[in-house]
């Protein structure tokens, strides 16, 4: 079966993965079209290194298949393995090589025909901005030229889909901002799926986001629908009032779910509340402290950050685990 | 096939890059050269037997044994175990390769070192042949009967070092099934029923390699060596394959 262009470039069907009685990664779909750049969320231990390792082939999954370009990754993994470029978790390296021994192994080992192998590693060297340590021994190179040349590594043989498993950990600010617009760069011609557990990388790199949680898929959408979907619902306001009386007074609100004071300073108090997102409680918060005599001095929706969305949804997911 | 020749060339580079290749062709050959000069030196008094020092060299006496079974885990015991604890089988096997051609890559890469070891020996017939006679037939079985051996022990110590993460533990459970294999070899000379004594004389490596180095080449011996080794091999290749499962 050959892949149109109507095809998805991954197609994860009901995988799941068990490790004796853990159930690692649980029944996931998801499709990644051509040209995506996808960032996969979640908290250390969701399940996104596992489903990474499916993808790439090197796990078999308990339940579930992965389409890659049309193939499957059961039937056909050698040929689902060409399609990929790989840097794992921790980013392996052989030690005792030198950076250029090894680009050429796994050149090698990938396939690459033997007079196109040296410029190809020039290339992607240069891509990766490493060829400085070209000649260096792998165990010799900072964490930041390793992980560069990892990612040299994965573009090699030149494959449609990179999948990175957290390609920025343990870089310095100024490495991840490059690896950063590195991997920006590549959404031109790859389709790129890559997990972090930092949101702002999300923010900076991907269209979309996956956000994984005990093995389950809670969100599967674009960035800023993620955003959008949780900012409604949460309002910052002050009240000239002291804490209690304004904490009473807005509690009592339909619509508001929880108040919590900010800050409380020369009878001015300063709350955040959340609220239903269905509903607007602008104006009833307005009537309810005139009402009572209080003055309103703010009233804002506030922005929250993806780092708040993420938890918000991540924790929202496990209370509700608990209650039967 | 074209992964295992990768996978083998770069396993050549990394024992020659970390001092394992220098440190095991050196040992073996100063041990392997001391151990000739003995055998020279015994064949020499007046009165020694007419045996060619050939065939003592290759399998004639314990020290060939003692050799081998000290040699062939120390090369073999890094092969998987290291890609195992530091990760690297994880891009290893995501390459478009077969675990098969991982499992031969591996094999082969020691193959080359085993025999990159035994190469200088060549120098020690040149010597004798100075002064006297070489009889080439005990020389070829010799090698051959070595390389047989070989092939053998290897596979052996390529599945345990796809066992286990640790290459002592690699090394050590390596050790102890090329034991197996060599008493394996005294079973015949125990039993008494007719049946079973011919079919642990299949399994008599002593003896195939005293044939080896009178320069009779036995087909059963060859045989084997062979299967043993089909036999360790996919023993490794179901290893690795079991890892995938935890």
């Amino acid at each position: 079966m050959a892949g149109s262009v109507e095809d998805p470039m991954i197609e994860v069907r009901d995988l799941t993965r068990r490790f004796g009685q853990t159930e690692a990664v649980s029944h996931l779909h998801f499709r990644i079209e051509k040209g995506d750049i996808v960032g996969f969320l979640g908290p250390n231990g969701a399940g996104k290194t596992t489903t990474l390792r499916m993808i790439t082939g090197f796990l078999p999954p308990t339940e579930g298949d992965v389409v890659v370009g049309g193939l499957s990754s059961q039937e056909d993994g050698k040929a689902v393995r060409r399609q990929i470029g790989y840097l794992p978790e921790n980013n392996p390296l052989y030690e005792d090589l030198r950076v250029r021994e090894y680009l050429a192994f796994r050149a090698e080992l990938k396939g690459v025909p033997r007079r196109l192998r040296a410029r190809r590693i020039g290339e992607v060297l240069e891509a990766c901005d490493a060829l400085e340590v070209r000649d260096r021994i792998i165990g010799a190179c900072s964490r930041g030229f390793r992980q560069r040349v990892g990612i040299a590594d994965a573009l090699l043989a030149d494959p449609p889909v990179l999948i990175l498993d957290e390609p920025t950990v343990g870089l310095d600010p100024a490495q991840i901002a490059q690896t950063r617009t590195l991997i920006k760069g590549l959404s031109a011609d790859h389709t790129v799926l890559l997990s972090t557990h930092i949101l702002p990388e999300v923010e900076a790199i991907c269209s979309r986001a996956l956000i994984l949680h005990r093995g389950r898929l809670l969100f599967d959408g674009s960035v800023e629908g993620l955003r959008k979907g949780l900012s409604g619902g949460h309002l910052t306001c002050t009240v000239r009032a002291p804490r209690a009386e304004a904490e009473a007074c807005l509690a009592e609100i339909p619509g508001v779910i929880r108040v919590r004071t900010v800050a409380e300073s020369g009878g001015e108090t300063r709350l955040e509340l959340e609220t239903d997102p269905a509903s607007d409680v602008r104006e009833a918060i307005v009537r309810a402290c005139s009402l009572r005599g209080l003055t309103l001095l703010e009233l804002a929706a506030r922005q929250i950050s993806l780092e708040e969305a993420f938890l918000s949804i991540t924790t929202d997911e496990a209370a509700g685990e608990v209650e039967p | 096939m074209k992964g295992a020749w990768a996978i083998a060339k770069k396993e050549l580079r990394s024992y020659f890059l970390a001092p394992l290749a220098y440190v095991v062709i050196t040992a073996f050959l100063l041990l392997n050269g001391f151990f000739f000069y003995a055998i020279l030196a015994v064949l020499s008094q007046p009165g020694a037997s007419s045996t060619s020092p050939m065939s003592l060299l290759f399998g004639g006496t314990v020290f060939f044994w003692i050799f081998l079974i000290v040699t062939v885990p120390v090369i073999t015991m890094r092969l998987g175990a290291e890609e195992l604890k530091s990760g690297t089988v994880e891009t290893l096997l995501t390459a478009p390769v077969t675990d098969l051609e991982v499992v031969l890559g591996k094999f082969l890469g020691a193959l080359f070192l085993y025999v990159a070891a035994w190469l200088p020996t060549g120098l020690y017939v040149w010597a004798v042949s100075l002064y006297s006679e070489v009889d080439p037939g005990p020389v070829l079985g010799g090698y051959l009967g070595t390389v047989l051996v070989g092939l053998l022990f290897l596979s052996v110590g390529i599945f345990t070092t796809f066992v286990s993460k640790n290459q002592v533990v690699a090394a050590i459970l390596a050790f102890a099934l090329l034991l197996l294999l060599l008493l394996l070899s005294l079973i015949s000379y125990i039993i008494t029923d007719p049946f079973w004594k011919e079919v642990f004389s299949y399994m008599d490596l002593y003896a195939a390699m005293q044939g080896f180095s009178r320069g009779m080449v036995d087909s059963r011996p060859v045989l084997y060596c062979l299967s043993g080794a089909a036999f360790f091999l996919a023993l490794a290749y179901q290893a690795l394959q079991a890892r995938r499962w935890r």
